[in-house]
């Protein structure tokens, strides 16, 4: 039984492998995720992985319609290369990305590539693989390279660092050229001679090949100021010593008291001053390009013929080199790697360290983004306790105070004053209700009694949220302020509608004596009747009558004087403008018949009523009527007219009072709205600034044209609301 | 109390002054027509003139001092009472400069209204006779009389009209006595009445 046990669960395991096996082989048509696996030759904290990740991941073109994700895997080639890791880590490679094979690998530096195609059997044979940040020379032993493997190699840009050396140097009349005695060593002189060629209408071209390195260093102590020099491959010396390249740059920047540059990163560190290299975001980028166009349909083939020569470059630089050599940070490049701006620990301890950060590295990742997440955690801690702090302050010197409000839970300390409670109720309930923003202005009654004016402004905590939350700030000053100047104002108004009812004094006695007048005559008649045999009774009723409606005539006139004559506001109401027109024109009839002014109109009939306070609206009439014929004095007695029009216009009802005077005669017609403006000997220059802020406050608009043939309209246009 | 036959018109643009004034001076025996306006006034051109004309001041278009030169134009000449709705002391001295008999403020009292009323009429009737008068001078009557409305000396007169000083003496009796003029001071006025020595003979 066990062994039966044994052997099934052993075809489960390999139908399980089957099946596994069947996904790699057809990766999941249809799939909406595109996935991109990154082998990176190195580990994941070295400099030119993390610039060649991010160049990679700015530039794939990941959208919401295709969502690219990214795989990276760090093998740390260099320094863990036996063959059985290798093969682990193929075979790790294998099973992880057995249920989402990638779409395209990228390799990133040669070691990943050199696994990467040795293995191709067994890892992937079907994907494309693109290539970064792998040097030519290392392609060598691979290549040819499968027609599905592509990218651009890095090539050392010789010119590139001359050019920057030149630059850093203005003074240099001399560029000394070492290179070693190996057959790799001259033919890359060869090459430098067609390179460097266009320097040589700038410096003075050397060239110190394939010397013995105690020859070298002599001749290169002899070096002064006016030397630049350039090192470059160097595997064998002149007397046949073989060399690291990295090793001859320490001996040949050691011996040069001119500065020394390379276009090799491993030379950095050694006491050259720096180069033009290949830069690694750069290569990031110009993978993340293939890749996408990988990723959109085109085949590797295709791309390979337009595939650029090399690699981009960037400016690298060994601080301290530059320090010694007098070159200015603000001369170095903005994309510049600048090394060695501060000597390391790394560097220092380097022998010592390396051992210990192997075995340290991966609790040095975990703590490091444990550390990263406290910090930031303790960032977003210290911003958020930072921000209140501020709006302490801010609320503290704004002299302001927060609010929160919840209909449930009755409000303490002040009381809201009873006027005010049920227009701030129905305010934060509609903000409650609807999520906008509510700005109130209340009263509320302290403990001690003491009433003060509170302007709030608040909003609802979050979506379907029972709170508001706001703050507060005490105007009780403003708000009396703009009491008294709203109490100045009425009495500005008060004081020019009685100024004007003053220039009507004449036209009021008359209108009032006329229907005195009748009452008197009727009733002495009357009296005349009575002494009479026989009595005309129905006659004496018809008198009766007459006086009696003389008399409420009277009585109009007294009410409708006494409005305008008293002081204080009253509430506005529905106003039939038309009415309001006649009766204003009733109030000045006398006075324009008296002026010989002619009087016309024209009212449309049925127009809507305007809400409005009376008497401030009959001011205004007035103020404009006795405007008009004011304005006429100079006119022909026979040629004063006046005309008064009413209509319904849009949402509008408009009023205008035209005349045929001199018309206005200030450059800028606004300025009659001025205060003080005034062409009248005995004129306060308020009536029309007054009219204005009367017409403003009923949110309509007074404006004043000359017409075209002579005189001035002024216009009233006031909303009219919605039947 | 007066004359049945004598009428009155009341020129008033406000209705029920115009009633009440109607009934009014009805009450007291008069014939009365109303008229809203000055021009409704002047459409009546063909009518016997009024024995009295009460005119509000501040009537609408042709107002009360405008009908009155109208009809001083034209020679129609009735007693002329004005009344207004308030006392406005320039059209008033205007208005008795041109001849108004008087000038009344609203509201008035019947006992000053129907007196002004009838010395107007009064007035009225007294001119129309000095003019009657005046018809029957002779032409050499009215020279002499021109001439001493003028405050020329008898003297004088007789050389600006080629006669002996004896003979004006003789014509100045004559007028006095058809005047009923009992002294030269009442000739004088007599003569003033009669619009005479305003402008001198050429």
């Amino acid at each position: 039984m066990v062994g039966l046990a044994g052997r099934s669960g052993a075809s489960l395991r390999l139908a399980a492998i089957a099946i596994a096996l069947s996904l790699i082989a057809w990766p999941a048509a249809g799939a909406d995720i595109k996935t991109v696996l990154v082998l990176y030759s190195s580990t994941r904290l070295l400099p030119a992985a993390i610039e060649a990740d991010r160049g990679l991941r700015e530039n794939l073109a990941s959208s919401v319609d295709q969502p690219v994700e990214l795989y990276a895997e760090f093998l740390d080639l260099p320094r863990f290369d036996s063959p059985d890791f290798i093969q682990t880590f193929a075979r790790y490679l294998h099973e992880k990305y057995a249920e989402r094979p990638p779409d395209v690998i990228v390799t990133a530096g040669s070691d990943a590539l050199v696994l990467l195609v040795r293995n191709r059997t067994e890892l992937f044979p079907d994907v494309p693989v693109v290539y970064i940040a792998t040097t030519k020379a290392l392609l060598a032993p691979i290549e040819p390279l499968p027609p599905d493997v592509i990218g651009v190699p890095v090539v050392y840009d010789s010119a590139g660092t001359v050019a920057l050396a030149l630059r850093w140097h203005p003074d240099a009349n001399r560029l000394v050229v070492v290179a070693g005695g190996s057959p790799q060593d001259r033919e890359v002189v060869d090459r430098l001679h067609g390179e460097l060629a266009p320097f040589a209408d700038r410096v003075q071209i050397e060239y110190f090949p394939a010397l013995g390195m105690p020859e070298l260093e002599k001749r290169l102590a002899a070096l002064g100021p006016g030397d630049v020099v350039f090192a470059t491959s160097f595997f064998m010396d002149g007397d046949g010593r073989a060399w690291i390249g990295k090793e001859a740059a320490a001996k040949i920047a050691a011996a040069s008291p001119a500065p020394v540059y390379a276009p090799f990163n491993t030379y950095i560190g050694t006491g050259v001053v720096g180069g033009r290299m290949p830069s690694f975001a750069g290569m990031g980028k110009q993978g993340a390009e293939l890749v996408n166009q990988l990723l959109a349909g085109a085949t590797p083939q295709s791309l390979a013929a337009s595939l650029p020569e090399r690699a981009p470059t960037h400016v690298e630089v060994d601080w301290r080199q530059a320090r010694r050599f007098g070159i200015r940070e603000s001369d170095v490049p903005a994309d510049a790697v600048i090394q060695f701006k501060e000597p390391t620990f790394w560097e220092e301890y380097r022998g010592v360290a390396i051992g210990g950060i192997a075995v340290m590295a991966v609790q040095a990742v975990l703590i490091g983004a444990l550390l990263v997440e406290r910090r930031q955690r303790q960032r977003t801690a210290a911003a958020l306790d930072e921000s209140e702090r501020r709006m302490g302050m801010a609320a503290r010197a704004a002299a302001l105070s927060t609010w929160s409000w919840e209909p449930a839970r009755p409000a303490s300390g002040a009381r809201l004053h009873p006027a005010d409670r049920a227009e701030v109720e129905k305010a934060t309930r509609r903000a409650l209700e609807s999520g906008e923003d509510v700005s109130l202005e209340y009263r509320v009654i302290r403990p001690d009694g003491e009433v003060r004016w509170l302007a709030a402004y608040g909003r609802r905590e979050a979506a379907g949220g029972a709170r508001l939350l706001g703050v507060s700030r005490d105007v009780t000053e403003r708000k009396q302020a703009e009491l008294a100047a709203e109490q100045d104002r009425a009495a500005l108004r008060h004081m020019t509608r009685v100024s004007t009812l003053g220039q009507l004094s004449a036209s009021i006695a008359h209108q009032l004596n006329q229907p005195l007048a009748a009452i008197l005559s009727n009733a002495e008649a009357a009296r005349q009747l009575l002494g009479r045999e026989p009595l005309d009774l129905a006659e004496l009723r018809e008198i009766c009558d007459d006086i009696v409606r003389s008399d409420s005539r009277a009585v109009d006139v007294i009410r409708r004087l006494t409005a305008l004559f008293r002081r204080g506001e009253v509430p506005r109401e529905p106003v039939d403008v038309n009415e309001l027109l006649l009766e204003t024109l009733e109030l000045t009839r006398t006075e324009l018949a008296m002026r010989h002014v002619a009087l016309l109109t024209h009212l449309a009939p049925d127009l809507p009523r305007v809400d409005a306070e009376r008497v401030q609206l009959q001011q205004v009439f007035l103020n404009l009527v006795m405007n008009a014929a004011d304005a006429m004095e100079d006119t022909k007695e026979t040629e004063r007219e006046l005309t008064v029009r009413s209509e319904a216009n849009g949402g509008d009802v408009r009023i205008s009072v035209s005349d045929t005077g001199s018309g206005i005669s200030a450059r800028n017609v606004e300025s009659v709205f001025d205060p003080f403006w005034t062409t009248k000997a005995g004129g306060m220059g308020m009536g029309l600034a007054i009219c204005r802020s009367i017409v403003q406050s009923h949110h309509g608009t007074l404006m004043a044209a000359n017409n075209p043939d002579r005189g001035a309209t002024f216009c009233v246009a006031l909303p009219a609301p919605a039947p | 109390m007066s004359d049945g036959d004598q009428t009155i018109a009341v020129v008033d643009d406000d209705p029920d002054v115009r009633k009440a004034l109607t009934r009014l001076l009805r009450g007291d025996g008069y014939g009365v027509e109303a008229f809203d306006s000055a021009e409704a006034f002047l459409a009546q051109a063909d009518a016997p003139p009024p024995a009295c004309l009460i005119l509000d001041v501040n009537l609408p278009d042709l107002d009360g001092l405008g009908l009155q030169r109208r009809l001083a134009e034209t020679g129609r000449t009735s007693p002329i009472v004005f009344l207004t709705g308030y006392g406005d002391i320039p059209k008033s001295v205007q208005a008795i400069k041109a001849g108004a008999t008087d000038f009344l403020t609203k509201p008035v009292k019947a006992a000053v209204l129907l007196p002004a009323v009838r010395a107007a009429i009064a007035q009225g009737a007294g001119e129309a006779q000095l003019r009657e008068r005046a018809a029957a001078l002779s032409e050499r009557e009215r020279e002499v009389l021109e001439g001493i409305a003028q405050g020329k000396l008898n003297k004088q007169v007789a050389a600006d009209l080629g006669i002996v000083e004896q003979t004006v003496k003789f014509h100045r009796a004559r007028i006095m006595k058809h005047f009923e003029a009992n002294s030269a001071a009442e000739l004088m006025l007599i003569a003033a009445k009669l619009g005479l020595g305003r402008k001198p003979l050429d």
